[in-house]
């Protein structure tokens, strides 16, 4: 079959999904509109409520549902959004700002904490971060009761009111809509966007996606900047709201809700959470009894949520992705469409490896080894068990400084421990062990191969601005193209933890392509692969080279260096024991006995 | 006052101290870091002054009661929250379920104990001034837990097995330890030394439901600072914040004390993400 | 499979093995007689140490596996460990933290105490250049030492199968031998040894029997006195037989 056309099929029913993905928005948001026509104003409140912890939610939802940030301390911002607006419109620390303006400047200062909390998830554990966040939360409460001139203390300061036109009651209601509709506007696009697979990258497979050029600190901080923006303007119309505010009304357990709300609807959806936050805003009103027991019933739910159903009611409403898959699939990969796929501007340099020396703790990984990688050439590694041929890849890779010699490309020496700028000199890679994002499309897994190719910024993405869309189009496109490649297009929309371990292999090289590569890396791509896959496999490899990739091989299985390859290294200590043609070193003998051990 | 701020001081800070070293005791039996550890400290506070002060039991009777409380409820958070996630320790869900644990917990007590501080019995009665039990009686649990730790890492083979699988449990496991009982018993230790700490600080910090997020974090960051899993670190640190903090709020306000420990924990960790004592230990796969 | 073969003390049949969605191992059969000294080979990856982990239970596997006449398929580490199944895992890791002494000590957990010590003595009698340093933290020995001890470790539960894997790894050859000499003498007392090796000529010196394993599956079961060894082994290493697994 030699049909070069990618087959578009996938790429429709995705925006069919989309359509169907919309519909229960539309009718939230005409709730919303038409609510008022009730004209009862214990349900406005709610309502409000409601709102007003989803635009804060909506923020958060990225930090924690999608990047994966245990940030459980986001109530401060809310905090810090409604002092700094009541603060300035009352005029206790400035002259009197006008209450517009004062919000502003919450969603300003919600934005510049968001940073500053956020900045030691760059470099925490886990649970450090969870508690400095947990930490910053308790500290802002006992500066809001002692800082007694601005805050009122424990007794408290009257909030905003906002003028014409969303003066309190149905105006202020449809203030609180309006900026929720915008806030799940604005997530929903980035979500949706090559930032928010870059996100979830982060959380789920961050040595893929800074192979894949996504740079963490940057992405990282404009999230929070974005959360901390939307959580301020929350505070400030919570502030509005509550007509009056005391630091006993942003309890730890406010926190506790939000972040609840966001794990009950589940990591990586948007719809999830706002139901969450409605549901869990709500249900109090319907249980007045419960009221003093409404947190312990939060924390049994989390807790339950945790430990049953750790994907949140998202996993159980994705009724698509529990349809059975065919058993029996077979990877047939096409590389007949390479030729679309790579673009042969940006191949055609060596990538080699001049005299590097690496040592780990008096040991010597890596003596004095010289390697050349052709464009064109498969360039088989092999060597036993610690010979350095890992340790090689990571060096190429950036992770480990070289103690001397050099790695280039070409005429360019490449950057010491900057993995993620590999990806800007078209050195792709995969994994002996396959990162991949389990609960992301097969689609998305491949489009975070592309991310350096996006030309839109965040603030496009958030806005959904043309670039942004041309970005998203091609992006598809190509991804599409490098599944046809490797033969899985027809799981395109599945999520990637349904597939098989061969499939992800052939995944991760679609993911690899996406970088139109000038040299690839391939880390045991045979491993756990069946004889017929193999030689698939092979044969794919031998075609990416042909349009001019460099191929990098790091194999044990030693038939199929010994097909493929029109270069081999042998590794032995840390240094290059023999190097030529297949043949050549099959019959080494010193090859052979040091794969003996003799 | 230099003689207030020092007693005060370092009575907080050993119970800072003693929190700490329940992170540690959890951590190196599981790696896992639970936000249990300042709800025992608060449970010690709040079930002391219940059986002592509500319940009229002798002093030592009530003592004794919650340390085995503490132990109790140890096991339930290992049985509950920590084994069901430990298989995926990478996903740190262990985060999630201990706090949600904690919060059921610091829940129930703010609706049966009630919201408000309630005062804490006096056990002995020396004093006033800086003689007084609040301010000693934390330091001695202090010292007493160093030292009957130090005894039961040294001097039994339990203890070894604890340090053993805190080193490499793995390792520990492939020689046929029983990691899971080990793990257990580390939880129970934990929850007697939790609650010994939030006991014996009680009739300072008062019987209180709040004391469980105050402690969960000063009691974190000496840990933090000083190295996990390092006791030594926590108790250096632990006695250091506690002064710090007193001297702060003397000389400067609350506000300033608060923003600076803060501030510190931040910065230390943001240049030295494995504390000032701790070494970067290489993990080995 | 006409080989004079000793009363079975492990028998494994079709054991499949893995680390979550990745299947290393599948339909292994393997047997160790008493007393028997076995050598298991194969190249990089190709699933070794996953073999002894799933034996002795530190993996879920499925698949068959008698030890002395027991039922061992459910067993945890602990179990097999009490069954006088002993696992020496790979890189010598002993901790570093406590004493020589003590590490022995752990080695017997759960015994009497007379018999830990008795036993812990016995163990230190193998090797002398660690019984000097008995007080000494594991973390101050050499690399060559710190696998004596953890043999060491072995022996503490007196053994009936002591499953080495690559005890050579990182060690001078003068200590390769020292170690590999411990093994032999082992064997000489009647403990059975199934032993991972890199290095195949020292490791055939001391078995009896030899599997080869290869991409998950054994390929190769011989006598390590057939005349013919070095070559078949070659082939399994490197391919070409892969699918011709030896039957006879």
């Amino acid at each position: 079959m030699t049909d070069t056309s990618a087959p578009a099929q996938p790429v429709r029913a995705l925006s069919l999904a989309r359509i169907e993905g919309a519909l229960p928005w539309i009718a939230l948001g005409l709730v919303g509109l038409l609510l008022p026509l009730l004209d009862d104003s214990y349900i406005g409140v709610i309502a409000q409520r409601a709102f007003i912890y989803w635009i804060l939610s909506a923020g958060l939802n990225l930090v924690v549902g999608y990047a994966g940030q245990i940030a459980i301390g986001w109530v401060s911002m809310l905090t810090l959004g409604a002092y700094t607006t009541a603060a300035l419109t009352a005029g206790t620390a400035t002259p009197a700002w006008h209450p517009y303006l004062a919000l502003v400047a919450g969603g300003a200062v919600g934005a510049l904490f968001g940073v500053i909390v956020g900045l030691p998830a760059l470099r925490l554990r886990t649970f450090y971060f969870a508690m400095t966040t947990l930490g910053f939360a308790t500290i802002v409460t006992q500066v809001a009761l002692a800082w007694k001139e601005v805050t009122g203390g424990g007794v408290g300061t009257p909030g905003p009111v906002f003028p014409w036109p969303f003066d309190p009651g149905w105006g202020f209601y449809y203030f609180c809509f309006i900026l929720a509709a915008l806030a799940t506007w604005m997530t929903a696009n980035l979500a949706s966007s090559r930032f928010g697979r870059a996100l979830v990258a982060i959380r789920d497979a961050e040595v893929a996606a800074e192979a894949s050029g996504v740079a963490k600190p940057r992405l990282l901080v404009a999230v929070f900047l974005f959360a901390g923006a939307l959580g301020g303007v929350a505070g400030g119309l919570f502030a509005s709201l509550q007509s009056y505010i005391t630091p006993d009304a942003f309890t730890f357990e406010m926190s506790v809700l939000f972040f609840i709300a966001i794990l009950i609807g589940g990591r990586g959806s948007i719809l999830g959470p706002a139901l969450g936050t409605i549901v869990l805003t709500v249900l109090p009103e319907f249980a007045a009894p419960l009221v003093q027991w409404s947190t312990f019933l939060y924390a049994a739910l989390l807790l339950l949520i945790v430990l049953i159903i750790p994907g949140g009611i998202a996993d159980l409403l994705d009724y698509k992705n529990r349809r059975p898959l065919e058993r029996h699939r077979e990877i047939v990969p096409r590389p007949e469409l390479l030729a679309r796929v790579l673009d042969r501007r940006t191949g055609g340099e060596v990538l080699s490896l001049a005299n590097v020396e690496l040592s780990f703790g008096g040991v010597r990984a890596i003596a004095g080894l010289d390697l050349e990688i052709r464009p064109g050439e498969v360039h088989g590694l092999i060597g036993p068990n610690g010979s350095g041929k890992t340790t090689t890849l990571n060096v190429i890779s950036g992770y480990y400084a070289p103690e001397a010699g050099q790695v280039r490309l070409g005429d360019a020496v490449l950057p010491p421990r900057a993995p993620h700028l590999r990806a800007d000199y078209r050195i792709a890679r995969t994994f002996q062990t396959p990162r991949l994002i389990g609960g992301a499309s097969v689609l998305d897994n491949v489009m975070i191969g592309g991310t350096i190719d996006g030309q839109g910024s965040f603030a496009e993405s958030l806005l959904t601005l043309p670039r942004h869309r041309r970005d998203e189009k091609r992006l598809r496109e190509a991804a599409m193209l490098a599944l046809a490649v490797v033969g899985l297009d027809q799981l395109a929309a599945v999520r990637a933890d349904r597939l098989q371990h061969s499939e992800l292999r052939f995944m991760e090289i679609a993911r690899a392509l996406m970088l139109r590569p000038a040299c690839l890396m391939l880390d045991e791509p045979a491993a756990g692969l069946s004889a017929d896959e193999i030689r698939r496999l092979g044969a794919l490899i031998v075609a990416i080279s042909r349009q001019g990739t460099a191929v990098l091989l790091v194999e044990h299985h030693a038939d199929l260096i010994f097909d493929i390859c029109d270069r081999v290294t042998v590794l032995n200590l840390g240094k290059v024991l023999a190097a030529g043609t297949p043949a050549e070193i099959r019959s080494h003998r010193e090859v052979v006995s040091a794969y003996l051990g003799a | 006052m230099f003689a207030s701020i020092v007693s005060y001081g370092l009575a907080v800070g050993a119970v800072y101290a003693l929190i700490g070293i329940t992170y540690n005791v959890m951590f190196s039996a599981s790696r896992v870091f639970s936000f249990t550890a300042g709800m025992l400290g608060m449970l010690g506070g709040v079930l002391g002054a219940l059986f002592i002060a509500k319940m009229g039991l002798p002093a030592i009777v009530g003592l004794v009661l919650v340390l085995a409380c503490g132990a109790v409820i140890g096991l339930v958070t290992e049985l509950l929250t920590v084994r069901p996630v430990l298989k995926s320790i990478e996903q740190h869900l262990y985060v999630l379920s201990t706090l949600a644990f904690a919060l059921m917990v610091q829940q129930l007590t703010a609706v049966e104990w009630g919201t408000e501080a309630q005062p804490f019995p006096r056990l002995i009665p020396i004093g006033p001034g800086w003689l007084d039990q609040q301010f000693w009686l934390p330091m001695l649990a202090c010292a007493v837990t160093i030292v009957g730790l130090e005894l039961l890492y040294r001097k039994t083979l339990i203890g070894r097995a604890f340090l053993a699988i805190a080193e490499d449990s793995y390792a520990a496991r492939a020689l046929g330890l029983p990691e899971t009982q080990l793990r257990m018993a580390s939880f129970a230790l934990a929850g007697v030394i939790g609650t010994l700490a939030g006991f014996t600080g009680a009739e300072m910090l008062l019987a209180f439901f709040g004391n469980q997020s105050i402690l969960n974090f000063y009691g974190f960051v000496p840990v933090a600072l000083g190295g996990m899993g390092s006791n030594r670190g926590a108790v250096v640190g632990g006695l250091a914040l506690g002064l710090f903090q007193q001297a702060a709020n003397f000389l400067v306000g609350g506000i300033f004390a608060a923003v600076a420990v803060f501030a510190v924990f931040i910065i230390v960790l943001l240049l030295r993400p494995e504390g000032l004592a701790g070494a970067s230990t290489a993990r080995r796969v | 499979m006409p080989i004079s073969a000793p009363e079975p003390l492990l028998e494994i049949s079709g054991l499949a093995s893995g680390y979550g969605k990745i299947g290393v191992l599948r339909g292994i059969d393997l047997r160790v007689g008493v007393g028997e000294a076995v050598a298991l080979l194969g190249p990089n990856g190709a699933g070794k140490t996953t073999l002894l982990r799933a034996v002795s239970g530190l993996l879920p596997r499925t698949g068959a596996i008698r030890f002395a006449g027991k039922d061992m398929a459910g067993a945890s580490p602990r179990d097999t460990v009490q069954a006088g199944l002993v696992h020496v895992v790979e890189g010598h890791r002993v901790f570093t933290q406590l004493s020589v002494f003590d590490n022995l000590l752990l080695a017997g957990y759960g015994m009497t105490r007379d018999e830990r010590a008795t036993q812990v003595e016995e163990a230190l009698a193998f090797f002398p250049d660690i019984a000097a340093k008995r007080q000494d933290r594991a973390g101050t020995l050499s690399g060559g030492q710190q696998q004596m001890l953890a043999v060491a470790q072995g022996l503490v539960r007196r053994p009936r199968l002591l499953m080495l894997d690559e005890p050579s790894a990182g060690l001078s050859p003068v200590l390769v031998d020292r170690v590999l000499a411990a093994v032999a003498r082992l064997r000489e007392g009647g403990t059975a040894v199934l032993l991972v090796e890199q290095l195949i000529e020292k490791a055939l010196a001391v078995a009896d029997r030899v599997y080869a394993l290869a991409r998950g599956s054994i390929v190769l079961e011989a006598r390590t006195d057939e005349a013919d060894l070095p070559n078949r082994l070659e082939h399994a290493y490197f391919g070409q037989d892969v699918n011709a697994p030896l039957s006879s």
